[in-house]
C-alpha cells in the first residue's frame, strides 16, 4: 500500500523536512500493513501471551517456550498469501524460507515444518494449477534444507480459487542456554550474511499489504526467488555461530528488507545506526533506495562484537556464506544510511519503526449468513450413500498426495508421521525419549458463518488434537487471515476472528505467544476469501514411545465415545458436501469440558488403558469411525443407541454432528471397567457405542437393526484415492 | 588418536554444501553401536590419510542438486580421492543423494531418471537384498528383507539390458519387494554394490530405520542390519 497523504504530512513532521525518495521509500516499507501491524495491534492485545513456560514472548521474529526444564521450542506462523497466488511455487518456498530463518533468530535448530492450506477447488483450472505449483514449492524447498514437513491442514473451497491462503510454520529446538538472548550495543557490528542482494521482491510487504489486482501475473516482480540451497548454508553456520556464542543478535531480512531488519532492531534497544550501503554485496548493480527496500531472500543480518567479527566471518566463509560488513549500531537513535559518500537518509528508528495506530472501524456484513438452517425439514438421505460422499471430500480424504510429496522423516525424529494421528510427534533427540506433538488447524467455513465462535473451535480443535497423541498443549501461535482492514465489514471478521482465539486460549489455559496477521485476502472484485483464524499448537510428551495414534489396534476392543453429542449440523462439512448447504449455527465451543476431558484422555493415555485415539471433528462420530477403521484396517460394529446425544431428533445429528470437545477411543480389551471407573470419579459422560471386529465393515445398528453398513475396502479406496484423483 | 592404531573404527560421514542427512546418519551410527568413532567432516576438510577406516556420503541435495542430483559433488576433489581408495578396498557407501554421487562419479554402474510419476515420493518400503556380501551386509542373509523409508524425487534407477547382464549375480543388489516400487526403478533395484561390496549405495534411508520408535505399524527397522555389518566388519574383516 503506497503512503496516503496523511502519511507523508506526519513524516514531514517527523523529519523536519521534505522526506529523500530513499526515506520515503523506508517509510513505505516498514509502515506497510505487513510490517508494522498498524491495523490490528491493539486487538492484538486481546490475546493472552503470558504464562509460567514463555521465554520471548511476542515482539522478536519468533517467541520461545519452555517444553522441559533446559529444553526450549521456538515456532511462529507466517503467511504467503498474495506471492503465492501470484507464483504458486516460489511463492510458497519463499514463505518456508521466511519461517525458518525466523527460527534460526534465537539461535534454534528447525527439526519441523508445518503447511496449512487453504485452496481453491481442485476441479478449477487455475485453483488446480495453484495448488500443484504451492505444493511442489513446498516440497522442493523443505526437502532441500532438510527439515521435515510432518503436519498441517488442508482445505478445499471456492472462495480461494484465486486467492489461496498459504499459511506455514516452522518449529525448532535449543537449549534454553543456547537461546540468543543478546542485546545489540553500541559499537556493534552488522554483518548482512547470506545471498547477494537483487530487485527482487521489491517491495514485497507494500504488495502485500493491499488487494490484489485482477491479473495476478502483472504483479510478479513483487514476488521474490528462492534459494534453498543458500538457507541450508545460512541454518548450518548460524547453528554454530550459536554455538560458540560469536552471535550477539540475529534477525532475518524479511519482509521490508534492510530497512526493517536495522529499524526495528534500533528502535527495540534505543539505538542507532550507521550504514554503508555500496558494501552490500550485490547480484546486479542497484540504487540506494533499491538497497534499502529490496526483498531478495535468504538474508540475515548478524550482529556481531567487534572483537569477535574474525572468529565469525571465518565461519561464514567455511560454510561459503557471502556477507559483507555494512555498519554499526551507535547509540544516536537515528538510522543514517550513506552511498558513495553521499547521506541518503536520516530518520529516527523509533519514530520509523512503529507508524501510528490506526482504529478500524468494524461493523458486521448486512448480508451475512443466516445462523439457522432449516436442517430438520431436509430429507433424509441413504446413510451409506451420505458415508462415502463424506470421506470422499477433499477436507476428509487422505493427504497422502501432498504429504508424500514431502521428506517427514529427515532428522530422524518424526515418531507420528503424517497419516497416522491426530498430530505429528517428534523426539527432541536420538538420545531423548521426550518429545513434542505439532499440528495447525482452522475451519474456513466455520469462521466465516461465525468467525469469534469458528475461531474458539479452531484453537479448540488443535488443542484437541494435541492431546489425542498424549501431549499436554504448551502453547498456540496463529494467523488471522482477513480481508480488507479499510472495509468495515471485512474488518469485524478479523476483529471476532481475534477475540474468539484469545477467549478460548485463556480459557483453556495456553498462552498465544506470537503470531502474525495477513489482510488484504479479497480478489480483484472485492469479495474476501473466507475469513480463515489458523492457530499451530505444541504439545509435550514425556515419553514418545507412548503416544497414540489413531488406527484400531485390535479385535474386540470397546469403543467409547468421550463426551455428549449435541445436535449441531450447522456448519458442518455434512451440511456441506451431501445437501450444498453452508449455513446454519456453528458449534457452540465448550472450553470447560475441553479441559476435563482432556485430562480423562491423557490419563487414559499414559495408564495405556486408551490405544487409540481420535478426535471427533470433521465430519462427526460416522467420519472419526471410519477413519480409525480405515488406518487400523480392523472393522467396527457401533450401537447410535448407546451415543449419548442430548436432543437429537435424527440419526444424521447423531452421526454427522460436530459438537466440540469429543473424543472416540479404542480401550484396551481387558480395561473397560478401569477406564469407566476413571469417567465416573471425574464425572465425565462416556458412552461405550461399540467394539472392534475382525469382520471388515463399519456397521452402524439401532439398537438391534443394522441402518448402516460399508465394507473397509470400499471407504478405504475412497479415502486414499479421492484426492489424487481430483490432483493428478 | 589413539584409532588410528586400531582400537575404535573410525568412519567418515562427508557433508558437502545441501548435505542433510549427516547428523541423522551418524547419530544412526551410534546408536547401533556406541563403539564406533563417527565424526561429520566438511567436504573442504576431508583427507582420506586421517586414517578414515569407512567413508558414507549421506543424503541430501548437495549444491541444491542443481545440473543433476549429485552431479557436482561427484567431480569434487573428495570423490576423486575416494575413487582411489574404494579401489584399494576402503568401504564407501552412498546413501540415496550419496548413491547418486557414486553413480555419477562412475563407482557403480547405472544412472538415475527423475520418479516415474515426477513427484517427490516420501514413504516406507520393503526391500530383499540379493548376492549379499562385502563389509555393508556381512550380518545379512541372502533374501533377507529390510524395511526402511524412502525419500527422493530422482531415485528411479536405470541401466541398460547389457549393463544389467553385467551385475546381475556379481554384485549385491538390493530390490524393492513387490508391491513396493516407489518410482518405476527398473529391476526394482534400490542398490547396488561393486564386484566386492566395498562399495555400495542404496536409495532408502537406512539411517531412520534403526530406532523402533520411529518405525511405523506394519514394518521393521531395517536400517540397523547394514550399520551392524559395517560395525562388525571393522572389527573383524568381512
Amino acid at each position: 500500500m503506497p503512503l496516503t497523504p496523511e502519511e507523508v504530512e506526519e513524516i514531514r513532521k517527523i523529519l523536519g523536512r521534505e522526506p529523500t525518495t530513499e526515506e520515503l521509500a523506508m517509510f513505505e516499507a516498514q509502515w506497510s500493513e505487513h510490517c508494522s501491524y498498524k491495523s490490528s495491534r491493539l486487538l492484538l492485545k486481546l490475546l493472552p501471551t503470558h504464562g509460567k513456560n514463555v521465554l520471548v514472548g511476542p515482539g522478536r521474529d519468533a517467541p520461545a517456550v519452555e517444553v522441559f526444564p533446559g529444553v526450549a521450542v521456538v515456532f511462529k506462523i507466517e503467511s504467503h498469501n498474495h506471492p503465492s497466488a501470484v507464483e504458486p511455487y516460489n511463492g510458497a518456498a519463499t514463505g518456508i524460507g521466511g519461517i525458518v530463518r525466523d527460527i534460526l533468530t534465537l539461535g534454534a535448530k528447525p527439526i519441523a515444518l508445518l503447511d496449512m492450506l487453504y485452496m481453491g477447488n481442485p476441479k478449477d483450472p487455475r485453483a488446480r494449477w495453484l495448488v500443484k505449483g504451492i505444493v511442489k514449492g513446498i516440497s522442493d524447498y523443505g526437502n532441500r534444507i532438510g527439515v521435515p514437513t510432518v503436519a498441517g491442514d488442508t482445505w478445499f473451497d471456492n472462495s480461494f480459487n484465486t486467492q489461496p491462503l498459504v499459511n506455514v510454520a516452522c518449529v525448532g529446538v535449543v537449549s534454553t542456554e543456547r537461546l540468543i538472548r543478546g542485546t545489540p550495543r553500541p559499537g556493534d557490528v552488522i554483518v548482512i550474511a547470506g545471498n547477494p542482494t537483487g530487485r527482487d521482491g521489491l517491495l514485497g510487504s507494500s504488495f502485500a499489504s493491499k488487494p490484489l489486482g485482477e491479473d495476478p501475473s502483472q504483479e510478479i516482480g513483487a514476488v521474490q526467488v528462492a534459494d534453498p540451497l543458500m538457507e541450508k548454508l545460512l541454518i548450518d553456520s548460524i547453528q554454530e555461530l550459536a554455538s560458540l556464542g560469536l552471535v550477539e543478535y540475529v534477525k532475518d531480512l524479511g519482509g521490508g528488507g534492510l530497512t526493517t531488519a536495522v529499524v526495528e532492531t534500533a528502535a527495540d534497544f534505543g539505538l542507532g545506526a550507521e550504514l554503508f550501503l555500496d558494501r552490500l554485496h550485490l547480484r546486479t548493480e542497484l540504487t540506494p533506495l533499491e538497497i534499502l527496500v529490496s526483498e531478495s531472500q535468504e538474508r540475515m543480518m548478524l550482529v556481531i562484537q567487534k572483537d569477535k567479527l574474525e572468529r565469525a566471518l571465518e565461519i561464514l566463509r567455511k560454510y561459503d556464506v557471502p556477507y559483507s560488513i555494512l555498519g554499526v549500531f551507535d547509540g544516536s537513535g537515528l538510522i543514517k544510511a550513506y552511498h558513495s559518500g553521499r547521506k541518503v537518509a536520516e530518520v529516527p528508528a523509533r519514530e520509523l519503526a512503529r507508524p501510528r495506530t490506526i482504529l478500524r472501524a468494524s461493523k458486521p456484513p448486512a448480508d451475512r449468513t443466516v445462523l439457522t438452517a432449516p436442517i430438520r425439514d431436509l430429507p433424509l438421505p441413504p446413510l451409506h450413500e451420505a458415508l462415502k460422499t463424506l470421506i470422499s471430500s477433499p477436507n476428509i480424504a487422505c493427504k497422502r498426495w501432498i504429504y508424500e510429496q514431502y521428506d517427514h522423516e529427515v532428522g530422524a525424529r518424526t515418531v507420528v508421521k503424517p497419516g497416522y494421528g491426530d498430530a505429528a510427534v517428534l523426539r527432541i533427540s536420538p538420545e531423548d525419549v521426550r518429545g513434542i506433538a505439532v499440528k495447525g488447524d482452522a475451519n474456513p467455513r466455520y469462521t466465516s458463518i461465525d468467525p469469534f465462535r469458528g475461531a474458539a473451535n479452531s484453537v479448540a480443535e488443535c488443542y484437541r488434537n494435541l492431546v489425542a497423541v498424549g501431549s499436554t498443549p504448551i502453547a498456540f501461535v496463529d494467523e488471522p487471515n482477513a480481508g480488507n482492514p479499510e472495509k468495515p465489514e471485512h474488518f469485524w471478521y478479523f476483529e471476532m476472528m481475534v477475540k474468539g482465539i484469545g477467549w478460548m486460549a485463556e480459557e483453556l489455559g495456553v498462552p498465544v505467544v506470537g503470531g502474525k496477521v495477513s489482510f488484504y485476502n479479497e480478489d480483484h472484485a472485492g469479495r474476501q476469501v473466507k475469513p480463515t483464524a489458523t492457530i499451530v499448537g505444541v504439545g509435550a510428551l514425556e515419553d514418545v514411545g507412548r503416544t497414540t495414534t489413531m488406527g484400531l489396534k485390535y479385535v474386540g476392543s470397546p469403543l467409547i465415545l468421550v463426551g455428549t453429542t449435541f445436535p449441531e449440523l450447522g456448519a458442518s462439512e455434512y451440511l456441506a458436501v451431501v445437501h450444498g448447504i453452508e449455513a446454519g449455527e456453528v458449534p457452540t465451543p465448550r472450553p470447560s469440558l475441553e479441559l476435563r476431558h482432556a485430562e480423562y484422555v491423557l490419563e487414559l493415555v499414559k495408564e495405556g488403558i486408551a490405544v487409540s485415539v481420535h478426535d471427533v471433528s470433521l465430519g462427526g462420530l460416522a467420519i472419526a469411525l471410519a477413519e480409525m477403521s480405515i488406518l487400523g484396517d480392523v472393522g467396527v460394529d457401533v450401537d447410535i443407541e448407546a451415543v449419548a446425544c442430548r436432543g437429537c431428533l435424527r440419526v444424521d445429528e447423531v452421526l454427522f454432528s460436530e459438537t466440540q470437545a469429543r473424543y472416540l477411543l479404542e480401550i484396551s480389551p481387558d480395561k473397560l471397567e478401569d477406564a469407566l471407573k476413571i469417567a465416573s470419579s471425574k464425572n465425565i459422560a462416556v458412552s461405550v457405542i461399540g467394539v472392534t471386529t475382525s469382520r471388515k465393515a463399519l456397521r452402524v445398528r439401532s439398537g438391534g437393526n443394522p441402518i448402516l453398513e460399508v465394507p473397509l475396502d470400499t471407504l478405504k479406496s475412497l479415502y486414499e484415492g479421492s484426492l489424487e484423483e481430483l490432483l493428478r | 588418536m589413539r584409532s588410528r592404531w586400531g582400537c575404535l573404527p573410525r568412519i567418515a560421514v562427508i557433508k558437502f554444501p545441501g548435505t542433510n542427512c549427516d547428523e541423522d546418519v551418524a547419530s544412526a551410527l551410534r546408536e547401533v553401536d556406541p563403539g564406533l568413532e563417527v565424526r561429520i567432516v566438511w567436504y573442504k576438510e576431508f583427507r582420506l590419510w586421517d586414517g578414515w577406516d569407512a567413508v558414507i556420503l549421506p543424503g541430501g541435495f548437495s549444491y541444491g542438486d542443481w545440473l543433476r542430483a549429485g552431479a557436482i559433488a561427484a567431480r569434487s576433489v573428495v570423490v576423486e580421492e575416494l575413487k582411489d581408495s574404494a579401489s584399494k578396498g576402503v568401504p564407501v557407501l552412498g546413501i540415496c543423494n550419496g548413491f547418486q554421487m557414486l553413480v555419477e562419479a562412475g563407482l557403480l554402474r547405472g544412472a538415475f531418471l527423475p520418479n516415474e510419476h515426477g513427484r517427490f515420493v516420501c514413504r516406507w518400503v520393503k526391500l530383499r537384498v540379493e548376492g549379499a556380501r562385502g563389509p555393508w551386509l556381512s550380518s545379512i542373509e541372502d533374501g533377507e528383507e529390510l524395511d526402511m523409508p524412502v525419500a527422493h524425487g530422482e531415485g528411479r534407477f536405470y541401466i541398460d539390458e547389457e549393463g544389467y547382464a553385467k551385475i546381475v549375480g556379481k554384485v549385491p543388489i538390493v530390490r524393492y519387494a513387490p508391491g513396493y516400487n516407489p518410482n518405476g526403478s527398473l529391476y526394482d533395484i534400490a542398490g547396488i554394490g561393486n564386484h566386492d561390496g566395498n562399495v555400495l549405495g542404496i536409495m532408502p534411508h537406512p539411517e531412520r530405520a534403526v530406532s523402533r520408535v520411529l518405525t511405523p505399524r506394519g514394518f521393521r527397522p531395517g536400517g540397523t542390519a547394514i550399520f551392524r555389518s559395517i560395525a562388525m566388519s571393522l572389527r573383524r574383516g568381512w
